[in-house]
């Protein structure tokens, strides 16, 4: 290393020294850390516009009134009924289990512990693309998290989820899914949904990442397009985004609906600018749900310039969609009742749990994620109570306040990017 | 997997109604050849394991097979193989095996076995209408040659002639998908207007008719990307189906094809389909291949509406049930 040194107040010296040093390994967060743990938006991002909205309570409560009413007592928080219809299925929250990708992380151990407790809350599941190409159908943690699901689940609710991607495509994983045994229960008691994977919030624009040893990349090699940026043995393993059309979108859902009559179909965004054209073709095209999936973070791997500049913030996709046309669920950083409450009063109806259902099966295999949901829950009744509403659905935009702005600026007229 | 609800193999194969059927398809087999053959078809044995296959559609899967460590599908179609055989070969046929792994709920339409055959017919330069033509005539020559050569199988069996005199004096109707879709939402029947026409809206149909008669202009997404889009209803397909009387069903599925390459991958993306994997069809299709128009007709279901017999399965010799492990 020179002396030199440069005089330039604010000029990031570490970091270019640090691509000085190390090349293309610099665009990543650093890979030792890979596959330990969660990642997300770094945390000199400010917070996006959903953290800046303030829940506003008014003073008159006509609709407490309506549950007084219908009560003939003072309404409570517990009185609020937060069941919600999430994508075809009855859940008992307004919330479900996010897609954790092929990683270790996702989708060893904690993935069968997160889907026993998402089983036992009542509320879907949504099981991650790429498992299939990488582990094979029967090695697969699918039917594992399946049957762990099946297993808590009470008759009448929840519902499973199974993502496929071009390269799961290739391995026809929901044609293998729709004839398991293991997941005729499912079928029969029609809870299970395929969802069309076309982007993703830590990645807005590109396909799943991970970082795969010499052994692992060698296994893959006919599968993924893997790449030498780390330096070392190991590899980056890159999935296809796919390319999606507005006809594209269009007629891969109806041939789903074609070709697996019995199961739901969910289809799950990127943050797109176009986002709310994006959701109005999946409806019209018969989408049972639409998931926007907010600029954040995941258990694969992504540039750090994707987690800091790339994809519309949550609460802007939220505004150009305006008022949905369906189902409309919503994941990126959810993990308490205000960020979901607040989503829910911008037309969500139900929020995904990714990174934080992770982080809570870590801490407690057992029930870690069976407490998160109960803090949420109450957080939730809390929250909507004090609003004078008792259901998820009552809830709209004259609930948030931003500074300085009038909410209707904010929410009521839906643009369309482009 | 489910308990097999046929009688043991021996058993089928000794059985009368058995012999009765294969007596009837061997004589169906024998003037669909001569027929195709005097149209100046060229008979062709068809590959059984690709790199690819037709994808198919209604959750049929194709089966894996390790071929010198590379990935293989069995044949669920040889649609890809007759395009690109098309150059050589402008009017071919195959009597193609082919294996599909249908979903276990299938295995009780009576309709649906994972070994089957079809008399796979493409024609370059035809149009749909002259593909109907050739199944038509086809279908018509093979039901007046059976009554000729086995009547008495027939009427053993318990078929009439007179059930046949409608179809043998021709011509076959037709009716478009959204009519046909439109009649059935008439009558009460919930028929999704973007997809195929399911089991039972099918049957129903069947049962009106007094003769085979087609159905055409399926729309887009229910469909493989090689069936061609009508220029003049974008959404709409330039394909057909034959569908027999009786409640027998779909006999033949057939359509004009995409040759051109920027329309058939775009076609692929919109079928959900990875290109990359069809590299060997898509460089023919770069090259050119030639417009056609063709079909298959499904050996099984043909005998069974020939013979009347209840389930698919009683017209094979050796059946395999979807979902159902049998010899």
């Amino acid at each position: 290393m020179s002396g030199l040194t440069t005089m330039a107040a604010g000029f990031p010296e570490e970091q270019v020294r640090e691509r000085a040093r190390t090349g293309a390994a610099a665009a990543f967060p650093p890979a030792d850390t890979y596959g330990a743990g969660v990642f997300g938006a770094d945390p000199s991002t400010p917070l996006d516009d959903l953290d800046v909205a303030r829940l506003v309570p008014p003073v008159f409560m006509p609709r407490r009134l309506e549950k007084l009413i219908d009560l003939g007592r003072e309404p409570e928080h517990t009185d609020v009924d937060l069941t919600a219809a999430v994508g075809g299925f009855r859940s008992t929250l307004p919330l479900f289990l996010s897609a954790f990708g092929s990683t270790r992380i996702g989708s060893r151990e904690l993935g069968v512990a997160a889907s026993a407790q998402a089983g036992r809350l009542g509320v879907p599941m949504v099981i991650g693309e790429n498992m299939v190409p990488v582990h094979g159908f029967g090695g697969s943690p699918i039917l594992a998290r399946i049957s762990a699901y099946l297993e808590t689940v009470a008759d009448g609710v929840g519902g499973v989820v199974v993502q496929q991607s071009t390269e799961d495509a290739d391995s026809e994983v929901w044609n293998l899914v729709y004839s398991s045994p293991a997941a005729a229960p499912l079928l029969e008691s029609g809870r299970l949904a395929f969802e069309l994977k076309v982007g993703q919030g830590a990645k807005p624009g590109l396909g799943g990442m991970t970082v795969l040893d010499a052994a692992e990349a060698a296994r893959l090699a006919d599968r993924f397009s893997l790449h030498d940026v780390f330096g070392t043995d190991a590899r980056l393993r890159c999935a296809t985004p796919g390319t999606f059309t507005e006809e594209i979108v269009r007629q891969q859902i109806r041939f789903m609906r074609n070709n697996f009559p019995r199961a739901r179909v969910w289809v799950k965004f990127h943050p797109g600018r176009d986002i709310g054209r994006a959701a109005e073709v999946a409806w019209a095209a018969g989408a049972d749900a639409v998931t926007v999936d907010g600029a954040e973070g995941g258990t694969g791997w992504a540039p750090t310039a994707f987690l800091r500049h790339v994809g519309l913030p949550l609460a802007e996709c939220l505004r150009r969609i305006g008022p949905p046309a369906g189902c409309l669920l919503v994941t990126g950083r959810m993990w308490e009742g205000s960020r979901v409450v607040r989503s829910l009063a911008l037309g969500a109806s139900a929020a995904g749990l990714g990174r934080a259902a992770l982080v809570a099966v870590a801490e407690d295999p057992g029930a870690g994620l069976l407490r998160l949901a109960e803090c949420l829950a109450l957080e939730a009744r809390l929250l909507i109570s004090a609003l004078g509403k008792y259901a998820p659905a009552d809830l709209d935009a004259d609930d948030l306040w931003w500074p300085g702005t009038r909410a209707a600026d904010r929410v009521a007229d839906p643009v369309r990017g482009g | 997997m489910s308990e097999s609800p046929l009688p043991p193999l021996a058993e089928h194969l000794t059985a009368r109604s058995t012999a009765a059927a294969m007596r009837v398809q061997q004589e169906a087999l024998q003037a669909a050849r001569d027929h195709l053959r005097s149209l100046g078809f060229q008979e062709l044995l068809p590959p059984l394991i690709g790199p690819v296959t037709d994808p198919g559609g209604r959750g049929a899967k194709a089966l894996d097979v390790d071929f010198y460590g590379h990935r293989y599908k069995m044949m669920t179609s040889a649609i890809l193989y007759k395009q690109a055989s098309l150059r050589g070969f402008p009017k071919l046929f195959y009597i193609a095996p082919n294996v599909r792994v249908e979903p276990a709920e299938t295995a009780g339409t009576g309709r649906h076995l994972v070994e089957f055959h079809q008399i796979d017919v493409e024609v370059a330069g035809a149009t749909r209408a002259g593909a109907m033509g050739v199944a038509e005539s086809l279908l018509t020559h093979v039901v007046d040659h059976v009554w000729r050569a086995v009547p008495e199988t027939l009427t053993e069996l318990g078929r009439d002639r007179e059930s046949f005199a409608e179809l043998l004096a021709g011509p076959f109707d037709q009716v478009t998908h959204h009519d046909a879709v439109a009649g059935l939402r008439s009558v009460g029947h919930d028929q999704n207007p973007d997809g195929e026409i399911d089991w039972a809206g099918e049957e129903l149909l069947s049962h009106k008719a007094e003769r085979p008669f087609f159905i055409t202009g399926y729309p887009k997404g229910s469909r493989g990307f090689y069936d061609r889009e009508d220029p003049d209803n974008p959404g709409q397909l330039r394909n057909f189906d034959l569908i027999a009387h009786g409640g027998f069903g779909e006999l033949v599925s057939g359509s004009e094809r995409e040759a051109d390459y920027a329309t058939i991958v775009t076609r692929m993306r919109e079928s959900g389909e990875n290109p990359a994997k069809y590299a060997w069809y898509l460089r023919a299709a770069r090259e050119g291949i030639p417009g056609s128009a063709g079909f298959g007709m499904g050996v099984e279901r043909l005998t069974r509406f020939l013979t009347g017999l209840d389930a698919l399965w009683q017209v094979s010799a050796y059946p395999k049930l979807p979902g159902v492990a049998t010899p």
